[in-house]
């Protein structure tokens, strides 16, 4: 009985045990195969996704930033180059210990305060993945003792580059412009932050054919961002070099001409409208941009009273003054106005209503006709003619010649100058329009206002024979007529015959300037009065006027006389008188032109 | 006696482990052949001292080994309470202990030690009075508070659950069981109270570790693209990039099998599971069939540490589970790790060598216990 009782007992605990033996073994197969299902599911299931998040992981995409195309002028003189200089880079998230990181590059890069919170603020804004710029243009000296650290600084990296330089920062800056850091938009454009786009000029107009394309190069990195290996790479692709209608040498001597004066000169190929000189002075020195502009060096810029960052030759337009006596010419003889067969009197002065218009010569010119009228720029005759023709022909007129309208510049931003109409003042308000207001205009004065570029088109066209030109900013460019003028040779050949002798006799306004050149020169003085000749004012008092009241000088016209090759507007701000301010500089282009012919 | 020690010796969980060996010792070698190549050389020594320990247990009657309970119990408790006292710091954490000669995991050693003396306790009694089941428990509470002291949550867990296995093969009845889940569920918000920042860190980053990815987040993300990436067919032995590339953490340690699923994608770690199921089933076999209840419930113990290594560590390479430092059995780097686990097989060994003798089944209370 006590043995049965054993048994029983025996029989039963180890029942019990080896069942719950078997609870643990189901219980533990049960959690193997959740585990399995586990592994299904990363394995087989989000296999994709995990695979390519492990390649990018491993994948570091490192760009490489296309070398620019280079700017020459049309004789090949580089005025936008490159010059070979170091970069270095961070990659934020690969740095393990950024305070000390930084502290390192401050000693070997020898940072002052200011460039480490600089770096620091650039840093705080970037994305953690991509490369961050935190210093760039680095000679070899500088970043020498930097590479030869670069193993012990993970996420720095230093890159051979180049840098934009322009040798003739000063003297074309304008036409040239400038490049600075990609901006959002441009990054929404699919740029990295790292490159850098045309901002102004040229680099800005021909960016897409001077950017190049960006390579790109597929690193294999480890964990902490060392390069393990290079895995797949795309070289980028130089952009183009771009042969410019710009004359250096040109542009040079223009600028030596104006020496120092506030002011415009352009110069154009009669023929085929390519720009020769563009300049605009003061310049500013557009490698500032390159090396990082300072803010205060930007503000002065910017509030500097001579306006150094406007490009004058085409972002301002100025009173042409008498050179638009060309202009009402031209309209008085293609509507047969009487007074251009005829002659008038000169006193000095013409009365109207209540009150006088002036000749700037006080005693009078005596009994002129047009084409003395044009040589002396007698005001007188010509209030008379703009009087005879009214308002809205000498607007049509102006229109034709492309006054009042964009050349078509590939250069932005372009103002397009005003001409006023006879229904609208040039601030849009409806009102009276005065007898005396047309004969302003007539002289050029009062609210017409046009760009040099326009003159300088307007010149081309008077010498080509009535072709309206597109400004052409590359060399070698076919012509692009945007208009052919409906002008009569007979009255161009008149205008042209007086342009000449304005230069030629004795009697013109730019005689004393121009007369002893290799090219025979034609041209048309410009005074702009900036405030109303008072009556009572005479010349020795103009003469003490403050700077910022002196007249503009204008001179405009074309060489040589019997085959024009080259138009040119000169404008010389608060210059003084057109002919002796603006027509030297004119003469200093046309024998630097002969000159080159010559050579 | 020697030729027939060997003879009845378990082929088939032999075979498993040289399999393992082979799989471990490949593996171990893909993690560190391009970091610490002396480490791997170091752990093929652990391998050949570890089965010479193995066969050596194979010869040592279980009679004998019952002796040994209690010093080595009181012993390890002795090194748990000196390991605040006199231990070094870690990574944080106090647990090893210094004996001069090498160093000692405390907690490693209370593992077994539990085990041991669990299977010594109910070997004579039935889990189904407070009797009786009052001193184990506090054999097991005792210990797992000094752990979690240290701190170190992984082992303590492996403790209790080895513990609470155990205690449900000596026959607790379902309702003590229900009343310790209860209890543990209950002190959940204790511990959380009292637990590490980094520890806290841990858990909230299991459950959403994409919340701080480059911190704590960063091992469970690493290690799943690691595991993902390999697919059905793996990278390639050698050419796994997280691998390769030191993506993973403690890449030949609590991750490892990350690597080896990386590189041999889901068919190797196919082979592992087989591997692990096959061992489990062997030892539970042997369990089952041994031939006292001392024997039955020592073998239980030792395989249940054994698989809770094993999904506890899986479970948190594959993101099912938080990061515990949990090693992965015969696979992971670790010389005592290795070494216990292999002396441990050496007792289940022994247990499935002695079922073959004449001795009856000892019902709790027998004149044979």
């Amino acid at each position: 009985m006590r043995l049965r009782s054993y048994m029983q007992d025996y029989h039963h605990s180890r029942k019990r045990f080896n069942q719950r033996i078997l609870c643990f073994q189901i219980f533990s197969f049960a959690l193997l195969f959740l585990l399995f299902l586990r592994l299904l599911d990363l394995q087989w299931l989000q296999h994709e996704g995990l695979l390519l998040q492990a390649e990018q992981n491993r994948v570091n995409v490192v760009p490489m930033l296309a070398t620019r195309g280079e700017l020459v002028d049309r004789h090949g003189v580089g005025l936008a180059v490159n010059h070979v200089s170091y970069h270095v880079y961070i990659i934020p998230e690969r740095i393990p210990e950024m305070e000390k990181t930084l502290a390192r590059l401050a000693d070997l890069l020898g940072w002052d305060e200011r460039q480490f919170a600089q770096v620091k603020h650039r840093l705080k804004r970037a994305r953690r993945d991509r490369p961050v710029l935190v210093e760039d243009k680095l000679p070899w000296l500088r970043v020498a003792p930097l590479a030869a650290r670069l193993h012990h600084l993970a996420g720095v990296d230093v890159k051979a580059g180049t840098r934009r330089f322009y040798p003739y920062a000063q003297t074309a800056s304008h036409l040239i412009g400038y490049l600075s850091m990609a901006n959002a938009e441009d990054v929404n454009k699919g740029m990295l932050p790292i490159e850098k786009a045309g901002r102004s000029g040229l680099e800005k107009t021909f960016e897409s054919r001077l950017h190049g394309q960006l390579g790109m190069q597929q690193e294999e990195v480890d964990a902490l961002g060392r390069r393990v290996g290079v895995l797949k790479r795309t070289p980028p692709v130089m952009g183009e070099q771009i042969q410019i209608s710009l004359d250096i040498d040109l542009q040079k001597a223009a600028s030596r001409a104006l020496a120092g004066r506030t002011g415009a000169v352009v110069v154009m190929d009669v023929h085929t409208g390519e720009v020769l000189v563009l300049l605009s002075q003061p310049g500013i020195d557009t490698n500032h941009f390159i090396s990082g502009l300072e803010m205060e060096q930007w503000q002065y810029w910017l509030h500097d009273p001579k306006r150094p960052l406007l490009n004058r030759a085409i972002q301002a337009a100025f009173p042409p003054a008498s050179t638009f006596k060309l202009l009402t010419s031209l309209a008085a003889l293609r509507y047969g106005m009487p007074l251009t067969r005829k002659k008038t009197d000169c006193k000095g002065f013409l009365e109207l209503a209540d009150r006088n218009l002036r000749c700037w010569r006080r005693k009078g010119h005596g009994r002129v006709n047009m084409h003395r009228a044009i040589v002396e720029s007698c005001d007188v005759y010509f209030y008379k003619l703009g009087d005879q023709l009214g308002m809205s022909r000498l607007q049509a007129e102006a229109k034709r010649w492309g006054f009042g309208q964009p050349t078509g510049i590939e250069l932005s931003p372009e103002v397009r100058g005003t001409m006023p109409t006879q229904a609208r003042s040039p601030s849009g308000h409806t009102r009276k329009w005065f007898r005396g207001e047309t004969m302003i205009t007539a002289i050029g004065q009062g609210a017409v206002s046009v760009t040099p570029m326009q003159m300088a088109r307007f010149a081309a066209a008077i010498a080509n024979g009535g072709k309206l030109l597109r400004p052409q900013l590359e060399a070698g460019q076919p012509a692009q007529i945007m208009r052919e003028i409906d002008v009569s040779p007979k009255h161009l050949d008149i205008i042209r015959k007086a342009m000449r002798d304005v230069v030629a006799s004795g009697r013109g306004t730019a005689h004393a300037r121009l007369s002893r050149l290799p090219w025979k020169v034609a041209g048309k003085t410009g005074t702009a009065q900036v405030v109303a000749m008072a009556q009572d004012n005479d010349k020795k008092e103009a003469k003490k006027k403050p700077k910022h009241l002196q007249d503009h000088a204008w001179f405009m016209g074309y060489a040589p006389f019997e085959n024009p090759r080259i138009a040119f507007a000169v404008f010389v701000e608060h210059g003084g008188h057109g002919g002796s301010a603006a027509a030297p500089v004119a003469a200093a282009i046309v024998r630097a032109m002969a000159k080159r012919e010559a050579s | 006696m020697i030729l027939e020690t060997i003879r009845r010796m378990d082929k088939v969980l032999l075979l498993c482990l040289l399999c393992l060996a082979g799989i471990g010792i490949a593996t171990l070698y893909a993690a560190l052949h391009q970091g610490d190549i002396g480490l791997w050389q170091r752990q093929n020594l652990y391998w050949l001292l570890g089965i010479i320990i193995m066969f050596g247990l194979c010869f040592v009657p279980l009679r004998i080994l019952a002796l040994a309970c209690w010093p080595m119990f009181l012993f390890a408790l002795l090194c748990l309470v000196l390991v605040p006292l006199i231990g070094d710091t870690q990574m944080g954490a106090q647990r090893w202990l210094n004996l001069g000669l090498f160093n000692i995991q405390p907690s490693e050693l209370m593992k077994w030690a539990l085990v041991l003396i669990l299977a010594q306790w109910f070997a004579s009694r039935e889990a189904n009075s407070l009797k009786n089941l009052l001193p184990p428990a506090l054999m097991m509470i005792l210990p797992t508070l000094l752990i979690i002291k240290q701190p170190d949550l992984g082992t303590a867990l492996v403790l209790l659950l080895a513990g609470g296995v155990m205690l449900m093969a000596a026959g607790l009845r379902w309702r003590w069981f229900g009343l310790g889940v209860m209890v543990a569920l209950v002190s959940m918000p204790l511990l959380w109270l009292n637990m590490h920042a980094y520890q806290k860190q841990r858990i909230l980053s299991f459950l959403d570790p994409q919340s701080d990815p480059l911190g704590s987040g960063y091992h469970v993300i690493q290690s799943a693209i690691a595991i993902g990436s390999g697919g059905l067919f793996g990278k390639g032995y050698l050419q796994g990039t997280q691998n390769r590339l030191h993506f993973l953490p403690e890449q030949h340690t609590d991750f490892i099998f990350a690597v080896l699923a990386e590189e041999g994608g889901l068919i190797v770690s196919l082979i592992l599971f087989v591997l692990y199921g096959v061992l489990l089933f062997q030892l539970l076999s042997i369990a089952e069939r041994a031939s006292t209840r001392f024997s039955s419930l020592l073998c239980l113990g030792i395989t249940t540490i054994f698989a809770l290594y094993m999904c506890i560590n899986i479970g948190m390479v594959s993101g099912l589970l938080p990061v515990v430092g949990v090693p992965l059995p015969f696979i992971s780097y670790g010389g005592s790790a290795l070494i216990t686990l292999l002396a441990a097989l050496g007792i289940a060994m022994r247990v499935g060598i002695e079922s073959h003798d004449r001795i009856p089944w000892q019902r709790p209370g027998s004149p044979f216990a």
